[in-house]
């Protein structure tokens, strides 16, 4: 009883740990000014959530362009990801270590490491400034989570089932759809869901690829909390954070067939 | 939603009145430049920091040029204009020489010189532009961007000078010249400090300490001399140090941006704020940042004003509506519309003599927010910008002799 | 199709794109930072300069300090709540739940969140003001843009722990609890157990874990961009700095502190193989 206590106890702390920085950007969000040594605000305002709401404010066409590149990121990741999570499950061959390690180095090389060297890839190639360069730099950081789960899901694939739809007839795309497909998609949404996650939250890469047109979510939240606009960047953190949360709970579901308690037990 | 985001990305990308040739329109009539500017994009890249500043461009201005001219205002909010000129800086160098990123930049002083000695600036256009008429050219402080010749490189926006703002209520009499302030700072550890250098607040805070030590600008006017610099500087570093421990956080670390300094003063944990442009502490009481008790005041011994300007880049793919935009930013009207008090409070660049008897009237009408010093006032003492490689200089100097 | 062709076919868009994509971007730094691109003029004055300036080690020490405590700290605090959340007690889903929502919330937001929350006149100093036990916000501690870097520290740790604690979480499910039992049923005390049986188990995938964590926090720009004090900066701030200063002479250098970062980069990589590619052929997953 007393151990179960103390689980709760610290359990109570962890809970509260993990929320409370949204805490004051949720307050500030509603604030008309909200100085010190004021434990609420002294004035409530829908200013600052107006202002992410409206077309004025820039919030909601970020809102959309950043989705729209976490999308075609995954969707991309997904695409090259699959196969080359097959290759690496699935054989054994000379080289794979090394491959292997070149498929991982983005996501363990120190961002710096790499932003300034692609930004300058990508003004040789004219991508600078472009959102379809986005994508595509986003790749980098975010191919590497899914080739790993994806490898880690073809280890685990028996491709005799495979070979049985094929026996039977089916052709390459339909036993892919039919057979391969099914199995393999709790991990595929497991790892578009961390593609989803890393392309979302990028900053210095889009910043750097981006050259300052391509205005993702991160940079419009960072620009007006640095311009001292507090409320509005209280508006725009809580909306920012939505379509991950809402992501997590969708694959969450999928991934388990229950909700996402149950995504700690196998 | 992808669809229609897919087609805007597309629609945006491809100019519909390609305008990159600048030769070519300096040779037409304005009228023949307005109809090519018809229909066109122009992307404005300008310091995203101010709330109002980005009303009054994509409501007023935007609503303008739509309005008269149907040109789409795209406003790019940028941290520092020093990221644009490295952007177009980079554009020069990997050949990019007509689909350049920016049509317009909102800028002075150090970065307007780099981009004018690199040749990254669209020039000898702005005579054309018919309220050009209404701009003071002899005026040195106009015709000269921080001791730099405009040359028709770019034309001017707001005028503005350097002014100090303290909550009433909690210092009742502050000092009123450098040297009371610098006693005040020693009197009341922990309750001042100011923006590392190179941020643009910081940096004229420090040359404002570098003509109390050398006694005057006077002598500090023209070209860079290394040994008047050396002379100045060695006082103007110890000046510095010897107050470093009675600033807040005695000094360990300074706030990076004038945005960090603000939200130190909101909070009390300064008693002053400072800005190049007065009417940002008016609009901080109404955005109720600021308590309603702030008030402004400019030094005895005079604070620095300059001017600031748009300017069109040499690779810009839209000319045309640029040139457009920069003759509607330089209207009596848009003048007028971004001096009231609610919209702005920024002192126009042009000749208000000059305007006409509506527009005249206006300026006359507008009341300043108390928390606003007028501009008048700040004028009787007012200082010049010295050239640019001195501010190099003294914000290179400064990192090194003080912010170690 | 043989099985080599296969393999090439199904890894060669993931290698041509991002193996491609990496290389170059390497490539480059390290060229430009030797000023042997687009012009060839060998030159090694931008590592001279950037290892002999005081700034640059400065800003190497502090980035150092910062992984190094983030990870520490986030690591033990990740195995104590991993080891927490194993059994049940009341508010157990709703712990989990909320450690899971915590992966989806962007550094950026814990940053800025954290700033709010910490700084001298933040929430906390607010609480503190109306507790009577301070008079001004001088009087609270510098935790943000301060010279031991706290309030970055504390978001990584904030970010960080849940990520490697779910990491744990697995591994405790894939490794159940029968090895503890056989060792407790010989006489061993909670605490042998767990350090001479439990720990040496998790041990790979906590220090695999670690390595991501040290080098996300040693790379991160934005968190120290907006959390940490004006000099020194952190190694990636200083970087971005140097790479966007209108003065071009800058340039090479940044390549240069790119190129150095990417060889620890590098160290860590081959660690973290090691931790995780334990024989040849097998991924361990």
């Amino acid at each position: 009883m007393r151990a179960e206590t103390w689980r709760l106890l610290a359990g109570v702390l962890v809970a509260l740990a993990l929320v409370l920085p949204l805490v004051p950007l949720a307050i500030w969000s509603g604030a008309h000014g909200w100085r010190y040594p004021d434990l609420l605000p002294q004035q409530w305002s829908g200013k600052a959530w107006t202002l992410a709401l409206s077309d004025r404010g820039g919030v909601v066409e970020s809102l959309g362009l950043t989705l729209t590149i976490a999308i075609a990121t995954t969707a991309l990741a997904a695409l090259v990801g699959v196969p080359a999570g097959r290759a690496l499950g699935l054989y054994d061959f000379r080289g794979k270590r090394l491959i292997l390690l070149l498929l991982l180095a983005p996501a363990i090389l120190p961002g710096i490491a790499l932003v300034l060297g692609l930004h300058d890839l990508f003004l040789r190639l004219g991508l600078v400034g472009t959102t379809g360069g986005v994508i595509l730099a986003h790749l980098v950081p975010v191919l590497p989570y899914m080739t790993l789960v994806m490898a880690a899901v073809f280890a685990g694939f028996d491709t005799r089932i495979e070979a049985q739809a094929r026996s039977l007839g089916a052709g390459p795309l339909r036993t892919f759809a039919t057979v391969t497909l099914p199995v393999i998609l709790p991990g595929l949404l497991t790892g578009a869901l961390f593609a989803f996650l890393v392309s979302w939250s990028q900053y210095l890469l889009t910043l750097a690829i981006g050259g300052g047109r391509v205005q993702t979510l991160p940079l419009v939240l960072y620009s007006y909390a640095a311009a001292g606009r507090n409320d509005v960047a209280g508006a725009i953190a809580l909306i920012y954070i939505l379509p991950g949360l809402a992501i997590l709970l969708f694959t969450a579901s999928r991934v388990t067939g229950r909700g996402f308690g149950a995504v700690l037990r196998p | 939603m992808l669809r229609p985001l897919a087609a805007l990305l597309l629609l945006t990308t491809a100019a519909t009145a390609d305008t990159a040739d600048g030769e070519a329109l300096k040779a037409m009539t304005w009228d023949q430049i307005v109809e090519e500017a018809r229909g066109g994009t122009v992307n404005w890249f300008m310091w995203g920091g101010a709330d109002n500043i980005n009303a009054y461009v994509s409501d007023y201005v935007a609503g303008v040029v739509q309005r008269d001219y149907g040109i789409t205002l795209n406003r790019v909010p940028i941290t520092d204009a020093a990221e644009i000129v490295n952007l177009i800086l980079s554009e020069k160098e990997a050949g990019i020489t007509e689909t350049g990123t920016v049509d317009l930049i909102w800028i002075n002083g150090e970065n307007f010189r780099s981009m004018k000695d690199a040749g990254l600036a669209f020039c000898g256009h702005t005579a054309l532009l018919p309220n050009d008429a209404l701009v003071n050219w002899d005026n040195p402080a106009i015709a000269n961007d921080f001791g730099v010749p405009v040359d028709g490189c770019e034309v001017p926006w707001n005028t503005v000078q350097f002014a100090f703002a303290h909550d009433s209520a909690v210092v009742a009499e502050p000092p009123r010249d450098m040297a009371g302030l610098i006693d005040w700072i020693k009197a009341n550890p922990g309750r001042f400090t100011y923006p590392a250098p190179p941020d643009f607040t910081g940096s004229v805070f420090v040359r404002h300490v570098f003509y109390h030590a050398a006694g005057g600008p006077e002598a500090l006017l023209g070209p860079f001399d290394q040994a008047k610099f050396d002379e100045v500087a060695g006082k103007t570093w110890e000046i510095l140090n010897e107050l470093e421990p009675f600033l807040w956080r005695e000094g360990a670390t300074y706030p990076t941006t004038v945005t960090q300094l603000n939200e130190l003063f909101a909070n009390g944990e300064v008693a002053f704020s400072f800005n190049y442009d007065p009417a940002q502490f008016g609009l901080a009481v109404q955005a109720g940042l600021w308590p309603e008790t702030t008030r402004s005041f400019g030094l005895a011994d005079g604070t620095i004003g300059n001017t600031n300007y748009t300017l069109i880049p040499f690779n810009s793919p839209n000319k045309a509506a640029a040139m457009v935009l920069q003759n509607v930013l330089l209207s009596g009207e848009a003048q007028l519309e971004k001096a009231r008090t609610k919209v702005w409070g920024a002192a126009p660049a042009i000749d208000i003599a000059r305007t006409s008897p509506e527009v005249q009237a206006g300026f006359a009408a507008i009341e300043a927010h108390p928390s606003v010093v007028p501009a008048e006032e700040l004028a009787k003492a007012a200082l010049p910008e010295l050239q640019a490689d001195w501010l190099t200089a003294i914000e290179q100097g400064w990192t090194v002799n003080v912010g170690n | 199709m043989t099985d080599r062709t296969r393999i090439l076919l199904l890894l060669g868009p993931a290698l041509v794109l991002v193996g491609g994509m990496v290389l170059s971007a390497l490539g480059l730094a390290l060229l430009r930072s030797l000023h042997l691109f687009p012009v060839v003029a060998p030159d090694l004055s931008a590592y001279a300069t950037v290892l002999g300036s005081p700034g640059f080690l400065a800003s190497l020490a502090l980035s150092v300090w910062i992984a190094t405590v983030s990870t520490a700290l986030a690591a033990a605090l990740a195995l104590a709540l991993a080891l927490l959340l194993r059994r049940g007690f009341p508010g157990r889903g709703m712990v989990a739940v909320l450690v899971q929502l915590n992966l989806t919330v962007p550094h950026v937001v814990g940053a800025i969140g954290l700033l709010y929350l910490v700084s001298q006149s933040g929430a906390f100093a607010r609480l503190a003001h109306a507790a009577g036990l301070i008079a001004r916000p001088g009087e609270f501690p510098a935790l943000t843009h301060d010279p031991y870097a706290i309030g970055i520290i504390l978001t990584y740790i904030w970010k960080e722990v849940p990520f490697i604690t779910l990491i744990l979480l697995a591994k405790l499910q894939t490794l159940g609890e029968g090895h503890e039992q056989v060792a407790r049923s010989l006489g061993a005390t909670r605490w042998q157990a767990f350090r001479h049986v439990l720990l040496p188990q998790l041990a790979p995938a906590l220090a695999a874990a670690s390595a991501l964590v040290f080098a996300f926090a040693f790379g991160a720009y934005e968190i120290p961009l907006i959390l940490g004090a004006h000099a020194p900066e952190a190694l990636p701030v200083a970087a971005w700095r140097a790479f966007t200063d209108v003065d071009l002479t800058r340039r090479p250098q940044a390549f240069a502190i790119s190129v150095l970062v990417a060889g620890l980069g590098i160290a860590l990589l081959l660690l973290y193989a090691r931790l995780t590619l334990p024989q040849r052929g097998r991924h361990a997953g």
